[in-house]
């Protein structure tokens, strides 16, 4: 008997269902730090809405990267169904504790696709994974460093302005031009 | 043409010649190419088969379109839960298969 399923496909099929799983997160990811953006433009926070603005361009980009490796190698990614987005929030601090919480959960999920694709040895995907790995150390370090300004700036009155510009900074520091 | 996996009710088997795939649903039997297998097996994922069970799929039915909408079935409960249970099969002896291979 042919193997007529390594033929059409060279991810394994379980991994193929968690990198459909990993498309959603990236994708609901995306719709959280557009929510978080609207927030902060509302607020007068301009530069931290620009940062979630790129931030969820950036996200859609991860998705699109996942969707494409599927596509390509004989499998069939799925649209994601993205719902139940949040808009409320009481401050900045809690919105970037939330992209920080975000970010982990992201790294945790592509961490364990990396463990199973070992499992299976599904070494191409494994591979494919590793640029993911590198990416989410960057990204939490970014809401590290933005989570940290709040422990050195009184975010009373002026001082969330001038926080909001620091912002920019950490945003330019992780995007050199 | 070789038998990879036989449910209760349904027969799944593939045909090297032509690397298609064929189930035979007792009254029919459909011809799947490989992404069209891969969107059936997909189709029984998302099928929440609780359901079936706590009301809110009262007559326990469920209707599948297969390859891109050539082919309608509609399955009870008992069906659907076969079916599932064929494609976990089939995608498991094809692993063995291919380990063999
Ligand atoms: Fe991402």
């Amino acid at each position: 008997m042919k193997d007529l399923v390594r033929q059409n496909l060279l991810i394994h099929v379980d991994i193929l269902d968690l990198l459909n799983k990993q498309i959603k997160q990236e994708a609901e990811s995306s719709a959280a730090y557009l929510a978080m953006a609207s927030w902060c433009d509302h607020n007068g926070l301009v530069y931290s809405a620009e940062f979630f603005y790129e931030q969820s361009a950036e996200e859609r980009e991860h998705m699109m990267k996942i969707f494409h490796f599927i596509n390509d190698n004989g499998g069939t990614a799925y649209s994601p169904e993205v719902a139940n987005i949040n808009h409320d929030f009481a401050s900045l601090e809690e919105i970037f504790e939330t992209a920080l919480d975000q970010e982990i959960a992201i790294t945790k999920s592509i961490h364990n696709i990396v463990y199973e694709c070992r499992n299976k040895r599904d070494l191409t995907t494994e591979n494919f994974l590793q640029w993911f790995i590198t990416e989410q150390m960057e990204e939490e370090q970014t809401m590290r460093r933005a989570l940290e300004l709040f422990d050195l700036i009184n975010t009373e009155n002026v001082g969330l302005r001038f926080l909001d510009e620091k912002i920019k900074e950490i945003r330019d520091e992780a995007n050199p031009a | 043409m070789d038998t990879i996996y036989t449910s209760k009710y349904f027969v799944a088997s593939q045909c090297d010649n032509s690397r298609r795939f064929y189930i035979d649903f007792g009254h029919k039997t459909v011809k799947f190419s490989f992404c069209q297998l891969l969107a059936l097996r997909h189709k029984l994922k998302s099928i929440d088969i609780e359901q079936h069970v706590n009301g809110e799929n009262i007559h326990g039915l469920e209707v599948l379109s297969l390859c891109n909408r050539e082919h309608l079935f509609v399955f009870n409960t008992l069906e659907i839960l076969d079916l599932q249970e064929l494609i976990h099969g089939t995608f498991a002896m094809m692993e063995i298969n291919s380990v063999l291979a």
